[in-house]
């Protein structure tokens, strides 16, 4: 129960659902640049503003149920927000643009980075203070 | 997250066999034989690609789904002499055009690449993930 309140408190939880939302988005990313080529296939994306959107609304949630509230609300976002990417359609039905698919890899990337450095600190500050000692 | 290894490898392998059928049909651009010796000229190949992991159903990714013969019609070349010259006097050549074949290897080994690349991001990004444990 310690541990379990230690690991869920405070922004890990936040920091959790942005991982598991970039690993997502991130395999969507992939499949449309594997199906480049393939006629017929229309591109998939998660939208970023509408996972922000929901993470702030059950942030929200979590702070006014007060100290007793779920400390894991926030399972199973990723699944709720897949959207068809719009674009210019090609001759064999494919709505294609790798340069649009290169932009989102690399600011998804970030993202994912910017969430495991963050989570790496957090768990660096609790090793110091299982160690009781600053190295 | 794994998977999108898998994913990756899957479109490495879809645009291969694109390459390689380009390149037979680079090679019998003049063939004018088949296999057996028969006067028949040799048609383009092309691929056909459907979404979808090759080796396992239901995982995503992108699967050659058939390959397929080209049925436009073959040029036909004035060459009196030659052994395969019809009645009046023309050859059959394949119905193979160099310059689409080469705008379509440039496009493969671009598709090829840009896989490459995201398969990099993916290792990044599972590594990343791994140090978070060790």
């Amino acid at each position: 129960m310690f541990v379990d309140r230690l690991l869920n408190q405070g922004n890990a939880p936040l920091l959790e659902q942005m991982l598991r939302f970039t690993a997502a988005r991130h395999r969507l990313i992939a499949e449309n640049v594997v199906n480049v080529d393939t006629p017929e296939y229309r591109q998939k994306d998660l939208s970023v503003e509408k996972f922000q959107a929901m993470l702030r609304s059950r942030v929200e949630r979590r702070r006014d149920a007060g100290d007793g509230a779920d400390v894991r609300p926030f399972d199973g976002l990723e699944a709720e927000i897949e959207t068809p990417k719009s674009g210019l359609l090609f001759h064999d039905g494919n709505n294609r643009s790798m340069e649009q698919l290169m932009a989102d890899q690399a600011k998804n990337a970030m993202m994912h980075n910017l969430a495991v450095e963050l989570l790496r600190k957090q768990f660096q500050a609790m090793e110091l203070a299982l160690k009781e000692r600053v190295s | 997250m794994f998977d999108a290894l898998d994913m990756g490898a899957s479109g490495l392998l879809a645009q291969r066999t694109r390459l390689d059928t380009i390149a037979a049909n680079i090679a019998n651009a003049n063939t004018t034989h088949d296999a057996s010796g028969r006067v028949n000229p040799y048609r383009r190949r092309f691929v056909v690609f459907a979404p979808g992991h090759p080796n396992k159903p239901g995982s995503p990714g992108v699967r050659v789904a058939d390959v397929r013969t080209d049925a436009s019609p073959l040029p036909k070349r004035f060459e009196p002499g030659h052994p395969d010259a019809d009645a009046q006097g023309y050859v059959s050549y394949p119905n193979v055009d160099l310059s689409i074949e080469y705008v379509n290897a440039l496009e493969a080994s671009r598709a090829y690449e840009a896989n490459v690349s995201m398969m990099e991001v993916s290792k990044a990004m599972i590594n990343a993930s791994l140090r978070l444990i060790a």
